[in-house]
């Protein structure tokens, strides 16, 4: 392989999409040219220069197009059964036969054509309910005496109280954790779920946030939780992670310090490869005091 | 960046159990169950939402296509056969929205959301999360204007070449997965990666 060929090749192999003969005939090159060398650092340097862009930040969007396509499927489903004398499928799928009185079909448009409806037009379902936030007739079904079954989807609103070792308050706890829409509820909840990490879903709970919440507030918390766990290996695998791959220095930063408390050669490498990419200088400057304190090298080969 | 590619792509494959109990949620979404149509669109929407935001560099536009693309998603369901799988159908829907909008984007020469302020060039349409304190000033600039400098190189690309940029470096996806979600040939995803990629270094010379 000539020196253009394995800089054109170079896109596919740090991709992974190189047979393994090619791969192979790649890194026999590197290692023997200087040139070409050179030229795959400056590659990597594209590459990772393309890790600075922004964030896309889904989450509260998220929230907004989940309610909103509820609302679509609503409206789709009402414009199906508003159309069920042309369309026998549509029927099959709501379970209305071709008998049901205009009347009750009226009611069925009713039901679909809003996204809250009047509780009294369904008496009895209002019966010790709050008011529906947001509701959805997911299927209509009538019987033989007249009456008509609707299963209806709704949101409410309530207050729940009870001690942290009631397992309904965890369970209502690890939900708010992954709450998309309101990183204060998720922050909210870590602080109480920290002091319970020692049970393994608040713990898979804490490590999920860190490596994948999209606020960095949020991660920082959790990191915070997982402190009282840092000799476990897993845990600080995760925080390994979090140091090389988080787009965030606070959080980096915290990661690092917790590492240094509870550090051992598995982590050699990993701080190696800050002390190479790592942006900020602190942080980069701490990976490299603990290598040495470590008697470990600074640099890879 | 090949680990990197590898770790986003262990985050995107689906969390699920096994394909049983997503082939089991997807028969019964085909009979009707709104539930188990709930739980399957949530498996996959928040990546669906990410590419698409990540794709059109506008919120708006990606909140369009997660509605386009589901929709499609809850009337053909009853037409999707397993002859491959669900991630790969799905996202072939997801990806022919996307391309349609930035196809229709290039055709009204939309501005870009790139601006010059005083503190150098912006992007509008970003959700950027501000650094933390702990970073230099001159740092932040940098990584503001190479965060501008990737999103306008990213427009020098064609629908097609941004499409499988994307799909391959920032969603880990392989080339042959790509293909299949295109509708194309692994040979063809992979010229096309090659074209994205000398145009994208190109563009960022200066910053590397």
């Amino acid at each position: 392989m000539n020196c253009t060929e394995v800089v054109e090749n170079f896109p596919l192999y740090t991709y992974g999409e190189l047979s393994a003969e090619l791969e192979e005939s790649v890194e026999s090159h590197l290692a023997s040219c200087a040139g070409c060398q050179a030229a795959f650092a400056r590659h990597r340097a594209f590459l990772d220069a393309l890790d600075h862009r922004p964030d896309a930040n889904e989450g509260a969007l998220l929230a907004e197009c989940r309610m909103d396509f509820r609302r679509a499927i609503a409206t789709d489903g009402a414009r199906r059964s508003a159309g069920w004398l042309e369309s026998l499928r549509h029927l099959s799928q709501f379970h209305i036969p071709l008998r049901i009185p205009v009347g009750a079909m009226a009611l069925v448009a009713l039901g679909f054509f809003g996204a809250r409806y009047t509780p009294e037009k369904f008496g009895g379902i209002r019966a010790g309910l709050t008011e529906p936030m947001f509701s959805n007739v997911q299927s209509i079904q009538p019987d033989s005496s007249g009456k008509i079954q609707l299963t209806v989807d709704e949101v409410q609103r309530r207050v729940v109280t009870g001690g942290l070792d009631e397992p309904r308050i965890q369970r209502l706890l690890l939900e708010a954790v992954r709450e998309e829409s309101n990183p204060g509820v998720r922050v909210e909840s870590i602080g109480v779920l920290k002091n319970s990490a020692d049970s393994e879903p608040v713990r898979r709970a804490l490590t999920d946030a860190v490596t994948r919440d999209p606020n960095a507030g949020v991660r920082l918390k959790a990191l915070e939780g997982l402190i009282p766990y840092a000799g476990d290996p897993a845990v600080r695998k995760t925080l390994a992670g979090v140091l090389l791959k988080d787009d965030n220095a606070g959080v980096r930063m915290k990661a690092i310090d917790v590492l240094e408390a509870h550090h051992d050669d598995s982590i050699v490498g990993v701080l190696q490869s800050v002390v190479s990419r790592e942006d900020d200088g602190y942080i980069r400057g701490r990976a490299r005091d603990m290598l040495q304190t470590m008697k470990a090298s600074v640099g890879t080969y | 960046m090949s680990d990197v590619a590898g770790t986003v792509s262990a985050l995107l494959a689906p969390p699920l159990e096994s394909t049983n109990d997503e082939n089991g949620l997807i028969r019964a979404a085909q009979r009707g169950d709104q539930a188990a149509f709930e739980s399957l669109v949530r498996e996959y929407d928040r990546s669906v939402l990410r590419l698409a935001v990540n794709l059109l560099h506008s919120p708006d536009e990606a909140r369009d296509v997660y509605q386009e693309a589901f929709l499609k998603v809850y009337r053909n369901l009853g037409s999707f056969r397993f002859d491959c799988s669900f991630h790969t159908w799905l996202y072939r829907i997801v990806t022919n929205v996307c391309l349609d909008h930035l196809r229709r984007r290039k055709v009204r020469k939309e501005e870009s959301t790139v601006v010059e302020t005083p503190d150098g060039p912006v992007d509008q349409a970003s959700r950027v999360v501000e650094e933390s304190s702990f970073g230099n000033p001159e740092r932040r600039a940098w990584n503001r204007e190479l965060s501008a400098g990737i999103t306008a190189a990213l427009e020098t690309l064609t629908p097609r070449e941004r499409t499988v940029f994307e799909l391959r470096h920032y969603e880990g996806l392989r080339l042959r997965a790509i293909g299949e979600i295109l509708g194309t040939t692994e040979e063809a995803a992979k010229n096309c990666l090659f074209r994205a990629t000398q145009k994208m270094r190109a563009s960022l010379e200066t910053f590397v």
